[in-house]
Parts: structure tokens; sequence; C-alpha cells
């Protein structure tokens, strides 16, 4: 009888699991949160405007008003549970979600319906955007196991301000990615009226919170070149990792 | 926004810096720089201006503007700095229904202009925008929009039914049924005539109620500049950004005047707009201005807002001193109203209606003087003070799980039949949410067995931990499921799969330390993991993480793969692994895996089993192919004197 070979894990758990372990390092809390969202939380909380384009038909999949009874949502990002955590926890608060979200469009080899969003979120008193750069260049130097240097640039987000565009950047090793600056992620500091939103005084308390898509970390780390295949339940591409 | 680098000299006069200059500048300090083309000798700058700047820089004048605060120097012509005086009219009858659809419009009036062509400058500058010239007129409402950012719409004055001598514009709702004919859209012939719903918004010709346009989406045919047009009306007008998205949703409209009016450009925007439209056409148009009316029923001015100075450092991780800041602001056309040691109040420049919390004036001085020199402050290692049970766990089982020969799978959360189905998905496999995990678990088994050889595996087992959805008495929910599958044969399944799959059920019950609700059908189980993660014993922390070289991706061909067995004597003392490399390398680069399934040693022989896989990924291989390549095998192995069994 043969001995059985082990099975593999998926690669976007596996990289939550690492995601979780270097964040856990440094005291962010993994929280989760439903994937059917209310529209409160999904828009209202973080200050998307009552009639912002995001929250149109084609952007958003939105449950039938005779199921539900309030308006809900396939959540379109991971920031609803930013607004929950926060409405839960007093500050300080270092948390990270890891989560699967939603968008109602047509998929291509960088689109799917579905994928999944590292949220990441630090209150409390005196955080800057300084904070912000060292802790995504923490994260990236572990994740991408090299030096890493980050720089951001002027963005626009509802749920921000200011609100950047951040490039990052390998600085040594050989691996393809090294040498160049590459766009990965949008993040700033968290809107006061989130804050307000959620219970905490933006005049006491500050923080920065970002987002970034983890099937797009894989394209960049291994090498997937479409990112449909991570739901395709195919062993084929699972095997690999 | 497609910009024309010297039609920005206009405004920056000798300070405009070179378009590769231009891109640098904007791309860290403003907007992304999508791409630069030469058309036809002029440098055309596409930039992705950002959507809380789309009410002031979809425009050369803005850009021009914001170049000069990222330069610190001040714009040498500016067409909202200058002092606009024009005489009015009462030839012109302005009514607004609704003015909070319609806060304000205004309407010119030229007399003896005479229609041709335009100049070739003004040609060039469309041109490089790839906006076709139509005549010196349609160009100069077009050349004003791009300059200045507001739209703006040119009728043949006498094509109106006036009532004792004077027009007649009345700005109201639809009415339901209604019906507008727009100019035909870019590449067709004919125009559209749009049914209305009675929530869009419509210009109307008073005297007979005819509808003319669709306010802020598309303009009529109804009295259109010709070639023998005379006198002429131009219009110029600010609505409500929300009227304007959805109607222009609704029908699927998209120009670039829709896209400026759903930005929300400054209403007061409109007199510097109809001075700069009622010049330029006197200019390359001849006629004369009559007089315009502007009926403005609701203002809207920029607030002043209180910048405390503790708050911009705060917040930006900087050390400016409250002089810097000011200066700052002062480059951006701010005015600093009055200062304390601990605070500014400043107010915008009018265009600018994205300023109206010390937030945005903030981010407004970090971005200035650069987002570069904000330092990095390295995070404190801290422990975490909670651990997340459901991740926690999850881990956990697919650890034990993977033990077992398990790969896990994230599969759709859509399904194309279900109990929840959504109000708009695209796509008709995403028309429902998935309410369980088996339905996918089933499928992945069918579409994975037919890889069995490839992946190497006896049979194939696997599992997913997700969300499903459940419809309750008033609303949707969730739940945590874990879902086993295994199937052992081909021919779908069978009952030794069973075996394995109550196997690994009883692996997870044990992992968890309880009994779990498994629901079994045809190799596949399904537990509810929501309902019983509560009750688990909560973890104090997640324990280690082994890291891994990240693999890299191969890959994996489209067409289907081949199987071919082969069982040899070899020798007693002959290792695998030389048999094995010796049957590789023979069997060519087609043969993408080569699995050892069976040994066994008899009277001083040793028997080796192989399967081994054909695939290519350029086509479907055939049976003689693969032959041809066994044959290979076959022939390398006698030369070594292994006999095949």
């Amino acid at each position: 009888m043969q001995q059985i070979e082990r099975g593999h894990q998926h690669p976007l758990t596996q990289m939550i699991a690492e995601i979780n372990s270097i964040f856990a390092e440094i005291g962010f809390n993994y929280a989760s949160g439903p994937e059917a969202e209310t529209e409160v939380y999904n828009f209202d909380k973080l200050n998307v405007a009552k009639d912002h384009p995001s929250r149109d038909m084609q952007d958003t999949f939105w449950f039938k008003p005779k199921d539900v009874s309030e308006p809900m949502v396939l959540r379109t990002h991971t920031s609803p549970v930013q607004a929950r955590y926060m409405e839960n926890h007093k500050p300080p608060i270092r948390m990270i979600v890891p989560g699967k979200v939603f968008r109602n469009e047509a998929t291509d080899a960088t689109h799917e319906a579905q994928f999944y969003q590292l949220e990441g979120l630090h209150i409390d008193k005196g955080i800057h955007l300084g904070h912000l750069k060292g802790t995504l260049e923490y994260f990236f130097s572990k994740f991408f196991s090299g030096r890493t240097e980050v720089r951001f640039r002027p963005s626009f987000f509802p749920f921000v301000e200011p609100g950047v565009e951040v490039d990052m950047k390998l600085l040594d090793g050989d691996s393809k990615l090294a040498g160049k600056w590459i766009e990965v992620m949008g993040a700033g500091m968290v809107h006061p009226n989130v804050l307000r939103n959620c219970g905490i005084d933006p005049a006491v308390y500050s923080g920065y919170a970002f987002g970034i898509g983890i099937d797009r970390l894989g394209v960049m780390r291994h090498g997937i070149e479409d990112i449909r295949d991570y739901y395709t339940g195919d062993l084929r591409f699972v095997n690999q990792f | 926004m497609k910009i024309v680098h010297s039609w920005l000299k206009d405004y920056l006069g000798e300070s405009l810096p070179t378009p590769v200059q231009v891109e640098e500048l904007l791309t860290f300090h403003s907007f992304e720089v999508d791409g630069m083309e030469e058309v036809e000798g002029e440098m055309v700058i596409d930039i992705d201006v950002l959507p809380n700047r789309s009410s002031d820089c979809l425009c050369h004048r803005g850009i021009a503007r914001e170049l000069a605060s990222l330069l610190g120097t001040e714009l040498t012509h500016d067409p909202l700095r200058q002092k606009v005086d024009l005489a009015t009219t009462d030839r012109i009858v302005v009514t607004i229904k609704n003015p909070e659809a319609c806060p304000r419009f205004s309407a010119a009036l030229l007399t003896g202009v005479t229609v041709g062509e335009s100049p070739a400058w003004l040609k060039t500058r469309l041109n490089a925008l790839g906006v076709r010239s139509i005549n010196n007129i349609v160009d100069a409402t077009n050349y004003v929009m791009y300059a200045l950012g507001e739209p703006i719409h040119a009728y043949d004055a006498d094509l109106f039914a006036q009532v004792e001598e004077k027009w007649n514009f009345v700005i109201r709702n639809a009415k339901v049924g209604e019906t507008v004919s727009l100019l035909a859209e870019g590449g067709k012939d004919e125009d559209r005539v749009v049914e209305l719903t009675g929530t869009e918004l419509l210009i109307v010709d008073g005297a007979t109620d005819t509808p003319i346009g669709l306010a802020g989406v598309k303009g009529g045919r109804y009295a259109g500049v010709h070639t023998g047009t005379k006198n002429i009306i131009i219009e110029a007008a600010h609505f409500n950004p929300t009227t304007t998205r959805k109607t222009a949703r609704r029908l699927g409209i998209v120009i670039d005047a829709s896209k400026r009016f759903e930005n929300e450009p400054a209403r007061d925007l409109i007199p510097y707009a109809q001075a700069e439209i009622v010049k330029l056409i006197v200019d390359i148009a001849g006629g004369s201005f009559e007089g315009w009316v502007d009926e403005y029923k609701e203002t809207k001015v920029n607030s002043e807002v209180v910048v405390p100075v503790l708050q911009v450092n705060a917040l930006l991780g900087l050390e400016l001193t409250p002089k810097q800041m000011e200066s700052l602001l002062c480059r951006i056309g701010a005015t600093i109203v009055s200062t304390t040691p601990d605070s500014f109040t400043v107010t915008g420049p009018f265009e600018r209606t994205d300023l109206n919390i010390s937030e945005d004036f903030i981010e407004e001085i970090g971005r200035i003087h650069g987002l570069h020199n904000i330092k990095s402050v390295e995070p404190e290692v801290i422990p975490v003070s909670e651990v997340n049970v459901r991740q926690y766990y999850s881990q956990a089982i697919c650890n034990e799980l993977i033990q077992v020969g398990f790969s896990e799978l994230i599969t759709s959360s859509f399904a194309a039949k279900a109990e929840i189905q959504l109000q708009n998905s695209l796509a008709s496999d995403k028309s429902y949410v998935r309410s369980n995990l088996k339905k996918n678990i089933h499928k992945a088994l069918d579409a994975n067995f037919t890889h069995a050889d490839l992946l190497g595996r006896p049979d194939i087992r696997i599992f997913e931990i997700g969300t499903v959805f459940d419809k309750t008495e008033t609303s949707v929910s969730e739940h945590t499921a874990i879902a086993l599958g295994v199937r052992t044969k081909g021919n779908g399944y069978h009952k030794n799969d069973d075996v394995i799959l109550m196997t690994a059920c009883d692996t997870v019950e044990q992992q968890l330390g309880i009994k779990l609700d498994w629901q079994v059908e045809q190799g596949v189980a399904e537990a509810n993991l929501s309902a019983i993660l509560d009750t688990l014993p909560q973890p104090q922390s997640y324990g280690e993480f082994i890291s891994k070289t990240p693999a890299i991706y191969k890959p994996v061909s489209v067409y289907p793969a081949m199987s071919r067995d082969i069982a040899l004597w070899v020798g007693e003392g002959e290792i695998a692994a030389t048999v094995e490399s010796t049957i590789y390398q023979a069997a060519g680069d087609l043969c993408v895996r080569l699995a050892l399934f069976d040994i066994f040693t008899k009277e001083g022989r040793t028997s080796y089993a192989f399967r081994l896989v054909f695939q290519s990924f350029e086509k479907t291989l055939t049976d003689t192919e693969v032959t041809t390549h066994m044959d290979n095998v076959y022939k390398v192995v006698a030369e070594k004197g292994w006999e095949v069994r």
C-alpha cells in the first residue's frame, strides 16, 4: 500500500495565513464580517455619497428587495468590517480583514466577479501617513522576502482623506518584480465622517486604512496569469502550490 | 482627460514645463498620467483626473492652474480671474421650474455672425483632442468647454418660435411618456428619439413647449446651427449632477458635456465661460453681442474652513511650520481669511468645489509639499489581543486534511440556480448565490477525476471551507460551511468513496473535538461550521507559521492528456531513480508526468511499473503520436537489457 501523498492548501488561504502571521507580529487582529452586507455598512457608514456611482446596479450585486428586510448587497469591499469593528472596539485599534468581495462586472484575466481583498486599519492618537508607510514597507518586505520601499501618490476614495495610491519597489533580488515601481493598492487617512459614523471622535483619534487585492499579490508573487484560475476548482492549479 | 501641451502655454506662458516634466509633476502631486502621444505635431497628454477634481480639472485652464500651484507660480493669463462685464438683454426670458435640478441658466444673444470654417489654430487644437471640426460656432462651444470645463450649447435664434419678439427658455421636468429627439451619436446617422419617464430635466422652447434638449445630457436637433445661421443664442448652465448622471446612465449616453455636468463644475464658472465664448465667436465668426440673461436661482459659495495647525502635521506625519502651510495654501489659490497661533481660516478658490473640510486642505498641503517627504515609522512589535476563531479552526482543519491527501478549493459563490436570486447579475451563471458547497464539490470531483493521472493521484480528495447563503423568514443570512468530496472511480460515485470520506470527516471532528452534523450524499459530506465555532475553546495564539519558498505557477495545457503504463524487469539492485530517469528521457518532452506505481522483487529481479502521461500545449495528441514516443521507450529499455513484462 502506497503512502498517501499530501494534499495542497489553496494559494489564497495560504497567503491569508501568511499575511495574518506577518500582521500578528505587529499586533493586528484578524477580523471577519458578513459577505451579504447591508447598504448601510457597505456604503453609508463609509462616507460613500447616496448618489455615488459605485452604488449603481452595474457595479454592485444587490439582493432582491422582497428577500431582505433592509437593502443588502454582496459586499463590494472588506471595508464594512472596519465599520463593524470600530463600533465594537475602542482605540487603539489594529486590525486586518482578509475576505471575499464581489463586483458585478464582466470577467477577464484580471477581473473576477469575486476576489479576495485585504483590508487594514490602525486607529490611535497621533497616527499619520508615516505610520502607514512604515507598516506597508514592513508587510511587503516580509511578504516578498526582501527589502521593499513604498511611495505614495495622491488619490481619492470617499472613505479616506487624504487618499493615496501606493507603489512598492522590491530593492534587492533577481525576481521579476525587483527594482521597479509597481502600483499595488489604495490607502489613506480614515475620513473623519467614517470615524464619526462609527463612534470614534476624530478630534482625538486618527488612523489609516488600506485595501489590497490578495489575488493580485498572488499574481505578483506566484506568476499566476489569470485570476479566474483561483476559483475554477481545478487541482491542476491548486496542486502547484 | 486629453490635454494639448501647447494649449497650456496660453495660461502658463514661459513657465510651461516640458511634457515629460508635466507628467512627472502631475504623477507625484496630482493625477496619474495614462499616456502621451504626438498628434500631427501636437503633444497630447492623457491625464486620469481624480473624481474629486473632475469639477475643476477636466479642462486646460484647470490643469494649467494645477501646474502653477505645483511650480509655485501664477498663471500669466487666467480667464477665471478676468473682470466679467457682460451687458444684459431682456429679449431672452428664462424660466426655471425646478431650481434644485437647474440652479443656474444663462443665455447670450449674438447677431450677424457668419458661419464658416474655423481658423487653423482652432482646428489643430480640436483635432489633437480627437474632436472633429464642424463649423466655427460649434467648434467655439467645444473649445470653451475644453478650455474652461463649462459645457456650452449654441442655437440658431431664428429657428425658435418667439413670443412678442422674445425668446423663451423653460427648464422643467419631463412628463411621463414625453419624447425628445437627440442629436445623432458618434458613428450614427439618425437622431435618437427618447421616451421619457418623468425624472429627467428638459430644456424646452417656451413658446411652443417643445423639448429642445435633455438638460446636462445631450442636445437636440431643434434650432441647430447651420451654414445659413445669422443670429445665435449661446447657453451655459448648471444642472444637478445626480439627475444628470441618472438620466445619462439610463440612456447609456456618456459624452464630454454630460461627464462634466456629472462632476458639478462651480456655478460661478458660467459668466467667465460666457465672456470667453462671446469674445471667441466675435473674433472668428464676426457679428455682435447683444446681451445675456443670467437666471441664478440658487447660489453656492465655498465656505470658510478652520484648519488647525497641529492637525496638519498630525495627519501627514510632517513637521511643517505654520508659515510653510500658509504658503502652500496660497499656492493653490486659497485665501487665508484669518490666522491665530493655532489655526488658519481659509477658503478655496471658487472653482475648487472639493475643498470643504480641514482634511481637504491638509491633503492639499501634503501633496503640494510632496508625499515623498513623509518618513516611514516602523511598526511596533506587539502581540495580538484576540484570535479569530473562524480563521484559527479553518486553518487547523486544513492542516489535518492536507495530511490525509485532501486539497483545498475555493469555488464560486454564485450559482446558475439556487434559493436566493440576485436582483441584477450581469451573467446568467451568477444569477443566484450558493446555498451550499456540495454542488460545486460534486462538479469539481467530476472535472478533476479526468486529470487524476496527470495529477499523479489514484483518487481525488478535495474540500472547501466557505460562506454560503440562507434565506430566513425576513431576510438573507449566511454561514460558514465545510464540504469534503472523494472520488475513487471515474464513472461516478462508488461506495469505496465513502470509506475515505467518513475517515476524513472523523479527522475533522477529532481536530475540533466535537461531532458535526454531516449531510452525506454520493461521496460528498457537508456540515455547518458556524453552528459550532462559538462552542469551541478560544485559542490563545495562531501558532507558528512555517513559510516556504513561493511556488511559481506553470500554466496548464487546455488539451487532454493520455496515459500509458509500462512494467519491466530489471536486475536486483537497479534503483528506481535510474530506471525512471532513463524512461523519462526516452519518452521525450511531451511526457509531462511519470509515476512509479508498483514495485516487487522475485527470483533476483525487480519489477517496476510506471505510468507515463503525455500532453501537448499545442494540440490534442493522437494515439499514433503517443505510440511513437512509447516505441522509443521500448527501444531504449531493450538496449538497457531490461525486459518488458
